[in-house]
């Protein structure tokens, strides 16, 4: 086996252990804001999985593909999904190219009503791809913690009415 | 740039330096030399005015270079950042294809541009000064006003401009191969307000812009089977976008070079080829500007509206040209022309992009010219101006500043009302805080447009996106459908926003969000008025923004497919957004929600808005949809995918690999009985292109390939 191909064993393996807690939320984590002259280094994916009792948030996940390997993770706070926002919970994150994200951490009121309006996002930051360049914040991989909600493959048709954050998330 | 043609520049600098008393050896502050800057200028020319323009006022997807835009977005970074910028993203597409030399010397141009000052010391690609340090944004004269008509400046003014030595571009010009066509059966208005079910007479294939075929050979139960039975290469190089017109057993098509060929639509024979020029800029992929996306028949003629401005009319039997016409009075700069056609009533309309230079008395219009003669009938121009209904929303800005309202997609027309419906792109430049619009709603941009086509007298108008701030257009195909006796029209735009209009009135009905969107805060459901997002509304120079969707758009150029058995409507959708500091820098991301997926097909039900399918993949969709009475619909991606659905349930149910990206608007057509699907593979292709491209990594395709593929089902 490959190390790419044991990277990915390992990856799905830990996607699929992650649901082993009553999962809530969930994010699919992407590459942040990049173009083609930071694009080398703002690569990768992840998901993560994420319960809380509004007053704490368990947060499980993994990641792989990152061009250097990751520093920090931390959950942000935005003012809508899509917009950068502010630091406001660490979380655990291997020291590498591909690995996992974990914590347990309190949650204020104000940042519970901020998870389950979709306003926080988990986001890694890397060596190369630090969360500020000269100029604009950025960073590695970012993800957006919205309901959990059904999800299928590539080309797979769903029925009927399917996720759409701002119409299946709630708005207070 | 090649070594001896850059050595040809550094020699023409000399001497141009010589006459001007300026002295290579003089001491100066500047951070790169005068045969740095007249090389950049030269070099400019030939690899960047294609897309900015000769004066580095920007177009479209190609922001402004030069001025208090680019100085907005540029001057707290660094000459270094700026470099790496140009040298690793540019020509578009084909960003590190350029030698350093000719990249310092475009990167000392742009400075120059922007009132920095030549010196001794040659700029490098490690040349760090602080661009607000030494560019003061005035553009000199000398930038404004260039001193040569460059070739790019003289295709635009209508000369037929090869490049010598690019590769795969004609060099030579004209009715190169004469048709005589036998038995063609001249189009008339019946036939264009009932199309027969073998043809494709115009954009949309019906005035009502469905995209549906009434053919039903090709079906869910045989598709699986179906073979490719010939294809045609096209002209290389450029953008295209192009519908294919069938009629009398003739395929029609456009290629880059505004190049029109007639194929026999059975055995795809060339019939006769007239390269109307001029030929595409450069090699390689081009800019959304240099291309048609939909021509027109009526009579025994064709009808073309190519890139820079011009109509021609060609005999459809030999290819012969029947007479041409300038809609902008061949006065070069004053617009381009994108959409193509639609013919109403023996008048051809057309629109206009690019169009409308600040300070002048130059707007963008929808004009129409007698399809007999090529006169023009009347002129609506897509910008209210003072005293106009409408032109109070553009507060105390002068008529001189109120530009855009591009027409870059062909309308559509109800013949019982006899109303034409265009939709229009934003006010001009896009962002508020630039255009001085405050928060006006800049009337009549970003709205659907209800004419009369034998007049040009406006019926009503509906703004989409009042004010509109993000490069988010609402230009895209009006669709009319009728529910019993309530006539609706349905468009949906960058928003991603599906709207439902009453298109007798241009009353709101209803709307529906297709994909994320963060731009606006909620829609009025009763007057359909949308409310940005408040950063948005207080928008400033130097303020990062995000937009979801990004201008790639929720929805864009690649048409929406009405099947009308089921009431439903077939919508290529894309989910990436857009994190910018103006239009200088934008950088991009997956959309929230949509797990990596940047392409979206979605279904709904028009009579409801319900939504009935949808399926996601990595690759956004580049083709508009067709669909048929077969209850099938093709649509093609940007990873070369060509597929087929079932329009019930959004199964794919067959597809194939092309040789590259799948763009442009296929078409279903018959001939002695057999039903055929075509499409073309091509490049270029706007922000639909480029702005996922940035992310897709792991996606490589050809620098070439622009062909016509014909399909159908195996041979008995």
């Amino acid at each position: 086996m490959t190390s790419k191909i044991l990277a990915r064993a390992v990856f799905a393996a830990l996607v699929i252990a992650a649901p082993a807690f009553a999962a809530d939320f969930q994010a699919s984590l992407g590459p942040m804001p990049l173009d083609d002259e930071t694009k080398a280094v703002i690569a990768g994916r992840g998901e993560a999985t994420a319960a809380s009792d509004g007053k704490t948030l368990t947060v499980k996940g993994a990641f792989h593909g990152l061009p250097s390997n990751a520093t920090e993770a931390h959950i942000f706070l935005s003012t809508v999904a899509g917009m950068p926002g502010k630091q406001i919970l660490d979380l655990e994150v291997t020291k590498a190219t591909s690995g996992t994200i974990a914590g347990n951490v309190k949650l204020t009121s104000a940042q519970a009503t901020a998870l389950r309006t979709g306003k926080l996002y988990i986001q890694i930051n890397s060596e190369k791809a630090p969360d500020f360049y000269p100029w604009g914040p950025k960073g590695t991989l970012w993800g957006w913690l919205f309901p959990a909600h059904e999800t299928v493959g590539q080309d797979v048709p769903q029925q009927d009415h399917w996720f759409i954050p701002q119409i299946d998330t709630p708005s207070r | 740039m090649h070594k001896k043609k850059f050595l040809l520049a550094l020699a023409a600098a000399m001497a141009a330096a010589a006459l001007s008393g300026v002295s290579f050896g003089q001491a100066a502050a500047g951070p790169f030399t005068q045969r740095q800057l007249e090389a950049g200028r030269q070099a400019y020319g030939d690899d960047c005015a294609q897309c900015h323009n000769p004066d580095l006022s920007g177009s479209n997807d190609a922001p402004q270079l030069a001025g208090d835009a680019f100085m907005g977005a540029w001057k707290s970074r660094t000459t270094q950042a700026l470099y790496n910028k140009i040298s690793k993203t540019m020509p578009s597409g084909q960003g590190g294809s350029l030698d350093d030399a000719t990249y310092t010397a475009i990167t000392a141009y742009i400075l120059h541009a922007n009132g920095a000052s030549a010196g001794s010391a040659a700029f490098t690609a490690d040349t760090a000064a602080g661009i607000g340090a030494i560019a003061s944004g005035k553009v000199p004269d000398d930038v404004l006003h260039p001193p040569t008509m460059s070739a790019f400046a003289r295709a635009t003014a209508g000369e037929r401009v090869a490049t010598p030595g690019s590769f795969m571009l004609p060099g030579k010009f004209g009715l190169i191969f004469e048709g005589h066509i036998q038995n063609y059966e001249p189009v008339t208005e019946a036939m264009m307000n009932n199309p027969p079910d073998g043809d494709w007479l115009m954009f949309r294939r019906n005035y009502q812009g469905w995209s549906f075929s009434p053919l039903k050979q090709i079906n869910t139960a045989n598709v699986g089977s179906l073979q490719l039975k010939w294809m045609w290469s096209l002209p290389e190089n450029g953008t295209m976008e192009i519908t294919p017109l069938v009629h009398s057993g003739v395929l029609f098509i456009w290629g880059t070079g505004n190049t029109i060929q007639a194929l026999d639509a059975k055995s795809g024979e060339l019939l006769w080829e007239n390269r109307l020029g001029p030929a595409p800029r450069r090699p390689g992929p081009g800019p959304s500007t240099e291309e048609t996306r939909s021509m027109g028949l009526w009579g025994n003629n064709i009808y073309v509206n190519t890139p820079f401005g011009m109509v021609y009319a060609l005999d459809a039997r030999s290819g012969k040209e029947v007479w041409k016409t300038s809609i902008v009075d061949n006065k070069p700069g004053i617009g381009w022309s994108t959409g193509g056609v639609i013919i109403i009533k023996g008048h051809v309309l057309v629109g206009m992009t690019n169009c409308g230079r600040p300070k002048t008395d130059d707007h963008c219009y929808i004009s129409a010219y007698d399809a007999a003669s090529g006169k023009r009938d009347w002129k609506f121009v897509t910008t209210a101006l003072t005293g106009q209904p409408g032109g109070d929303s553009w507060g105390d800005l002068p008529d001189n500043m109120r530009k855009g309202g591009e027409t870059w997609i062909a309308g559509t027309y109800d013949p019982e009302l006899n109303t034409t419906y265009w939709g229009t792109a934003q006010a001009k430049p896009w962002r508020r805080d630039l255009r001085g619009s405050s928060s006006g709603a800049t009337d009549y941009a970003n709205s659907t447009i209800a004419l009369d086509p034998e007049t040009g007298k406006m019926k009503w108008w509906f703004q989409h996106a009042p004010g509109e701030s993000l490069d988010l257009d609402e230009v895209f195909e009006r669709v009319l459908i009728d529910h019993g006796e309530q006539k609706t029209l349905m468009t949906i735009g960058k928003a991603g926003i599906l709207w439902k209009l009453d298109r007798v009135t241009g009353k709101f009905i209803d709307a529906r969000e297709t994909v994320f969107q963060n731009v606006w805060d909620g829609i009025d459901l009763k007057t359909g008025t949308p409310r940005y997002r408040k950063d948005i509304v207080d928008q400033k120079v130097e303020q990062w923004l995000s937009s979801c969707p990004g201008p790639e758009g929720g929805h864009d150029w690649q048409a929406t497919s009405y099947h009308q058995p089921t009431d439903t409507l077939i919508i290529p959708l894309s989910q990436s957004c857009v994190f910018m500091l103006g239009n200088g820098s934008q950088t991009y991301f997956e959309m929230p929600g949509s797990e990596g997926n940047m392409g979206r097909l979605s279904a709904y039900r028009t009579a409801d808005l319900k939504p009935l399918w949808s399926f996601q993949q990595r690759a956004p969709f580049l083709t508009s949809v067709v669909s048929t009475a077969g209850n099938v619909a093709f649509v093609g991606d940007f990873d070369r995918v060509f597929r087929a659905v079932d329009v019930t349930s959004g199964k794919t149910l067959w597809k194939t690999r092309l040789g590259t990206t799948v763009q442009g608007f296929p078409i279903s057509f018959s001939v002695d009985g057999k039903q055929y699907i075509a499409v073309t593979t091509a490049l270029g292709g706007g922000s639909p292109e480029m702005k996922p491209g940035t992310m897709l990594t792991e996606v490589h395709r050809p620098p070439n390939g622009y062909n016509l593929f014909v399909f159908g089902l195996p041979d008995d």
